[in-house]
C-alpha cells in the first residue's frame, strides 16, 4: 500500500488520497489517540488486525499522518552542483588548494561500475564509452546502472552483510539469502528506504512447529528481525545503529559515556520493542528490576493499548517521519557517501556525540533533501556519483582536514574479488568460498580501520586451483594467439583492471616478454602480476 | 634484520619503489643460508623467554560426570567408574586412563561455574572472557596472546588453530588465527612450485606495478600490502613451515600422540610451540551427548586421552611445560541428572558447574580445586567464574589482566573485568 510503485517520482496527490482514505477507515476515536494528553486514560485503540503487510501499512500511514511530517521544502531542489558548492565552501580555501583532479572517463566507468554493479565493464563497454561524444554521458552512465539487476544485487548484498555481519542468530533460524532476494527485488523497483525499513522493524515472524527450523526466515523482511533472535534490547540496539547510525549499545548498562544517551532511554527504546512488561534491571544489582514504559528516542510514546507488533510499526513511523529525528535520512546518507567516497561524515554505525560529525551542514542537507525525495535510494546515488567529490581522483588522507579533498582508494568487498577473479578464471565454487573466507570485512567499519592479511596474499600468489584455471583460461588462450606485444598489454589490462595500459607499462611489460623464454609462460606471469597488485582489488 | 630485506619493497619518499633496490635485496634473500640461521636463533631466543599456550578445546561440552568429576553409586553417576590416578587421592572417570598417569602435572578445576548454556554464547565466553552482549567483537584470547607476547616480525603467524575458531575480535587481521583443517599438512597456499628465478621475475615485476599504483593516490594500501606480501612470502620461505608437517618425526612419536586428527593436531601444536608460537588451539568435537553419553565418552576419550597425555609428556621432556600452558575445556557443563531422552538417555546443558584441566606454566599440579556435593549438583567449595580463569590463564602467561582494550568506537575495556587469580593453583 504504502508502495510507490517504481517511478522514482513521487505524486503526493496519492498521499493525499491514501491518508483520507485511512482516515475514513480508522474509527473516528482514533483520530487523536496518540496524541499527548496521556494523563486522561486512553480509550480504546480498536486497529484493524496487523496481520498482513498491507494493514500494518495502513498503520503507518495513520500514524505519519498525525505527525507534524512539515514537508514545507518539497519542491525544494538539490543538485550535485548545489553539494559541491556546500562541500566547497565547508572546505574552505585552504583545502580547496589541495582539491585533487577530476578522474578521467577510463577511471570513472571503472568507478562506477564497481560502486553500482560490483563488477568490472567490459572492454567493449570501456571502449564505448571513451569513444562516445555524447554530452553528459557520465550520468546518462550512472542511470543506466542504476537500472541493472546488479545494482540492486550488489547493494542488497551490502545491507544483508550490514544486518547479518555481527548477528549471533542460530543459522539454521535465519536466512540471509531471502533477506538478499527481497532486498534486490525492491532495489530494482525503486522502493523507497522508508519502506524498506518499515518491512524490515514491523516485521513479526511467525514460527511454523510443523517445519524443523521454520521461523518464518524465508520471508526475507523477516531477517531483520530474527537476525536479532527478536531480543528486544537487540532489536534496540541494531536499530539504533544500522537505522540512525547511533551507538546506544552501552547505555544499556550504564549511562553513554560521551553521549547524552541514558541508560534509562536505551531501556525504553527495548520495551518498544518488547511483547509484554517490560523491566529494566538495576545497574548495581541485576536482580532488582523496574518496569520501563515504552518510550521512542525523541520521546515519543505508543499508545498505552498498542500491542507489540502495532508498537514496531509505530517505531518505524517515528524513524522516518518525525522530522525532528534527522538521525534516520543521515545514517542512510552517510553510510552510502562513505561506501562511494571511502569516508563518512562519521563513522557510519558509531555516532557519539552530534558535535563528531564533520560538514554537519553538508550532510544534514543531503539527508534533508533525501527526505523531500521521499528516500528514494536513487536519488542519492545520482546526487553523490554525479558530484565533482565522487569524480575526484583517489588519495589516501589522513587528517580530517583533508577528507573530502579526494576519494580514498577503497578496498573492494569479498563478493567483487570473487567476481573479478571469476570473470578471469571462471566459477569453481571451492575458489569461490574460499575468496568469500578470506577476504570477509565488516561492512560497517570505516575503509581506514579494515586490514588485508597473510592468507589473501597467499591464495591470489599461490592457489593451485586459480593457478591452473588461469593457464587455461579463455583470456590467456586469447593473449598467447596475440603476436603484437601492444595489443597483448592492452588487452591483459582491459580485462584484468578494466583500464588501457600507460605506455611505460606497454613498455615494461613488452620487455618482460622480449627477455623470456617461454612466452606462454611469460603471458601467465603478466595475469598473475596484475592479479596479485594492490589495483586490482581496490577502488581507485 | 635480513628477512626484511627479503621482499621489502623499498618506497621512496614518494611512495615508489627504486627497482635497483628491489633487485638487491630479492638477490639477497635467495642467497638464504645465513637467513635460516638468524631464524633458528631467533627461535631458539623465543623459547627461552617466551611464553606459550595450547589450547584443547572440547566443542559441545563434555560431562563432569565423565570426566574429571566422577559420581559412581549415586543417584546422577550412571555407568561411569572411577579410577585411581598417578595422584593419590585424585579420581577420575574411568574413561581416561592415561590422563590418569600423568595427573601429577594436572590441576583439575571441578568447581568451574558459567553464565551461558548455549553452545555459540558459552564458546564466546570461554574463548574470550566475555559474554556475548552486542556488537563488540571480544578478541579471542589466543589473539590477545599474540599481540602481547608474539613476535610482530615473526615469518609464521603468532596464533595458530587447528580447526575453525573466533576471530581476533576488534584487534585486527594482524593477530588473526591462521586456520589450518587439516593437522601434518602445509597450509593451504603456502606452496608454488613457481621456480625461484620466475618467481622473483614476477615479484620484481609486481613491484614495479605496486609503485606506479602507489604514485597514483594509493600509497597507503600499497605500502600495507607489501608488507602482507612480505610477510607471505617470508612464510613461504620460511624453515619453521616444517613445524606443520611432520614428517621428520620418529614413527613411534607420531603413534604416541594417537593417529586421531586430534592426536595430529597435538603433535603440530607441540612443534609450533617448539618454534616459538605462542598460541595454538585444537579442537576436538562430538562432545555434545544429549544422547547416549556412557557409549559416546567411550567413543570420544580415547583420542584425548591419548594425545593429550602425551602431549604433557612431550613438553615436560623437552623442558617446554613450565612455559606453556596447556588448557583443556569447553563452554560449559551438562546436567547431573541423567534425561530421560529415548532411546538412549544423555546429559543435557547446565552451567552451573563444570570443570576443566590446566597444567604447566607454574601451575601446581597433582591437584583438585573446588569441590561438588555427592550428587554432583552443586559446588561445595571454592566456585570458580570464567573472569577467575581468565586472570589466572593471564597470570600463566605473563600478562596484565588489567590492561585496557579499545574498542573501534574506543571504548576502553578491561582485558578481564573482575575475578581473583585461582587460590592455590599456582606453585
Amino acid at each position: 500500500m504504502l508502495k510507490r510503485g517504481q517511478s522514482s517520482l513521487f505524486r503526493p496527490y496519492q498521499w493525499i488520497v491514501f491518508i483520507t482514505l485511512i482516515c475514513l477507515f480508522l474509527p473516528t476515536t482514533l483520530a487523536a489517540a496518540p496524541r499527548k494528553n496521556a494523563k486522561k486514560k486512553a480509550p480504546p485503540l480498536n486497529l484493524p488486525p496487523l496481520k498482513t503487510q498491507e494493514q500494518k501499512m495502513q498503520l503507518l500511514g495513520y500514524i505519519r499522518s498525525t505527525m507534524p511530517t512539515r514537508r514545507i521544502a518539497r519542491s525544494v531542489s538539490f543538485s550535485s552542483a548545489d553539494l559541491d558548492q556546500a562541500l566547497e565552501q565547508e572546505l574552505g580555501p585552504t583545502s580547496q588548494a589541495a582539491l585533487a583532479k577530476t578522474i578521467d572517463d577510463e577511471t570513472f566507468i571503472r568507478r562506477v561500475y564497481l560502486d553500482l554493479t560490483g563488477t568490472l565493464p567490459t572492454p567493449q563497454k570501456i571502449d564505448s564509452f571513451l569513444a562516445s561524444q555524447q554530452r553528459g554521458k557520465r550520468a546518462a552512465l550512472i542511470d543506466e546502472l542504476l537500472e541493472t539487476k546488479e545494482y540492486a544485487r550488489k547493494w542488497a548484498r551490502y545491507w544483508s552483510s550490514v544486518i547479518f555481519y555481527d548477528s549471533v542468530a542460530n543459522k539454521n533460524r535465519v536466512s540471509p539469502q531471502a533477506l538478499e532476494d527481497w532486498l534486490a527485488e525492491q532495489f530494482s523497483k525503486g522502493a523507497p528506504w522508508d519502506y524498506i525499513t518499515v518491512m524490515l522493524i514491523s516485521a513479526t515472524p511467525q514460527r511454523n512447529k510443523a517445519v524443523r527450523n521454520d521461523f518464518g526466515q524465508k520471508y526475507g523482511p523477516n531477517n531483520f528481525v530474527l537476525a536479532c533472535e527478536n531480543k528486544s534490547t537487540e532489536l534496540a540496539s541494531q536499530t539504533a545503529r544500522i537505522f540512525m547510525g547511533i551507538s546506544i549499545k552501552c547505555a544499556e548498562c550504564h549511562d553513554h559515556p560521551f553521549d547524552n544517551w541514558k541508560r534509562e532511554q536505551f531501556h525504553e527504546l527495548a520495551a518498544f520493542f518488547h511483547p509484554y512488561t517490560y523491566k529494566m534491571p538495576d545497574a548495581d544489582d541485576p536482580t532488582v528490576k523496574t518496569v520501563v514504559k515504552p518510550r521512542f528516542l525523541l520521546g515519543e510514546k505508543p499508545h498505552e493499548k498498542m500491542k507489540s507488533d502495532a508498537r514496531r510499526v509505530s517505531i518505524a513511523a517515528y524513524l522516518a517521519y518525525n522530522p525532528q529525528n534527522y538521525w534516520f535520512a543521515r545514517a542512510y546518507v552517510n553510510r552510502i557517501w562513505s561506501e562511494l567516497i571511502g569516508d563518512g561524515f562519521y563513522d557510519v554505525d558509531s555516532l557519539g556525540p552530534d558535535s563528531d560529525v564533520i560538514h554537519k551542514p553538508v550532510v544534514n542537507r543531503i539527508a534533508a533533501n533525501f527526505r523531500y525525495k521521499n528516500f528514494d535510494p536513487k536519488w542519492v546515488f545520482r546526487l553523490i556519483m554525479n558530484s565533482k567529490i565522487y569524480q575526484r581522483e583517489m588519495r589516501t588522507m589522513s587528517s580530517t582536514s583533508e577528507l573530502f579533498t579526494a576519494v580514498r582508494p577503497s578496498r573492494l568487498r569479498p563478493d567483487v574479488v570473487a567476481s573479478a577473479v571469476e570473470k578471469l578464471a571462471g566459477y569453481d565454487k571451492k575458489l569461490h568460498q574460499e575468496i568469500m573466507q578470506v577476504f570477509d570485512m565488516n561492512p560497517s567499519l570505516p575503509q581506514g580501520a579494515l586490514e588485508g592479511s597473510i592468507q589473501q596474499a597467499l591464495l591470489l600468489m599461490n592457489s593451485a586451483t586459480l593457478q591452473s584455471r588461469l593457464s587455461q583460461s579463455e583470456l590467456k588462450q586469447q593473449l598467447v594467439k596475440i603476436n603484437s606485444n601492444e595489443d597483448l598489454v592492452q588487452k591483459l589490462y582491459l580485462n584484468v583492471l578494466a583500464r588501457h595500459a600507460t605506455e611505460q607499462e606497454i613498455q615494461r611489460n613488452s620487455e618482460y616478454l622480449n627477455e623470456s623464454e617461454n612466452r606462454e609462460e611469460a603471458i601467465e606471469d603478466l595475469v598473475w602480476v596484475l592479479i596479485n597488485s594492490t589495483e586490482f582489488r581496490t577502488k581507485r | 634484520m635480513q628477512a626484511d630485506a627479503l621482499l621489502h619493497l623499498n618506497l621512496n619518499r614518494r611512495g615508489g619503489i627504486s627497482r635497483r633496490k628491489f633487485l638487491q635485496s630479492a638477490s639477497l634473500g635467495i642467497s638464504g643460508s645465513a637467513l635460516l640461521s638468524q631464524f633458528r636463533l631467533n627461535a631458539a631466543e623465543l623459547k627461552k623467554e617466551g611464553r606459550s599456550c595450547i589450547l584443547v578445546w572440547l566443542a559441545g561440552a563434555p560431562s563432569q560426570m565423565e570426566t574429571w568429576d566422577p559420581k559412581p553409586g549415586t543417584p546422577n553417576g550412571g555407568e561411569t567408574k572411577k579410577i585411581a590416578t598417578q595422584t593419590p587421592g585424585i579420581e577420575i572417570a574411568h574413561y581416561w586412563p592415561k590422563i590418569a598417569s600423568v595427573m601429577n602435572d594436572i590441576a583439575v578445576i571441578r568447581s568451574m561455574t558459567g553464565k551461558e548454556a548455549a553452545h555459540e554464547r558459552g564458546t564466546y565466553h570461554l574463548h574470550t572472557g566475555h559474554r556475548m552482549l552486542g556488537i563488540e567483537k571480544f578478541p579471542h584470547f589466543g589473539s590477545v596472546v599474540a599481540k602481547e607476547i608474539g613476535d610482530p616480525q615473526s615469518d609464521i603467524p603468532n596464533f595458530v588453530s587447528i580447526g575453525q575458531t573466533l576471530s581476533s575480535g576488534f584487534l585486527g587481521v594482524q593477530v588473526a588465527p591462521f586456520i589450518i583443517d587439516r593437522p601434518g599438512q602445509l597450509p593451504d597456499n603456502v606452496f608454488n612450485d613457481t621456480p625461484t628465478s620466475r618467481q622473483q621475475r614476477r615479484l620484481a615485476l609486481l613491484s614495479q606495478q605496486e609503485s606506479d599504483f602507489a604514485d597514483a593516490g594509493a600509497a597507503a594500501l600499497v605500502k600495507e600490502q607489501s608488507k602482507l606480501y612480505q610477510k607471505a612470502n617470508l612464510m613461504m620461505l620460511s624453515p619453521r613451515l616444517k613445524a606443520f608437517q611432520f614428517d621428520d618425526e620418529p614413527t613411534a612419536m607420531k603413534e604416541a600422540y594417537g593417529k586421531s586428527q586430534l592426536g595430529q593436531g597435538l603433535l603440530v601444536a607441540r612443534r609450533l610451540v617448539e618454534v616459538g608460537v605462542p598460541f595454538v588451539e585444537v579442537r576436538s568435537g562430538g562432545w555434545d551427548m544429549h544422547n547416549n553419553v556412557f557409549k559416546g565418552m567411550e567413543r570420544r576419550a580415547p583420542e584425548v586421552d591419548q594425545g593429550l597425555s602425551q602431549l604433557l609428556i612431550d613438553l615436560k621432556q623437552r623442558g617446554l611445560l613450565d612455559k606453556t600452558l596447556v588448557l583443556c575445556m569447553g563452554e560449559f557443563g551438562r546436567t547431573p541428572k541423567i534425561n530421560a531422552r529415548p532411546p538412549v538417555p544423555g546429559r543435557d546443558h547446565w552451567v552451573k558447574n563444570f570443570n576443566l584441566l590446566m597444567a604447566g606454566a607454574g601451575i601446581k599440579g597433582g591437584q583438585v580445586i573446588g569441590k561438588t556435593d555427592e550428587n554432583g549438583q552443586e559446588i561445595v567449595d571454592s566456585p570458580v567464574e570464567v573472569d577467575d580463569l581468565f586472570r589466572s590463564m593471564c597470570h600463566a602467561m605473563k600478562i596484565n589482566a588489567d590492561m585496557e582494550l579499545h574498542t573501534p568506537i574506543g571504548r576502553p575495556v578491561k582485558l578481564v573485568e573482575s575475578g581473583t587469580v585461582i587460590n592455590g593453583l599456582f606453585r
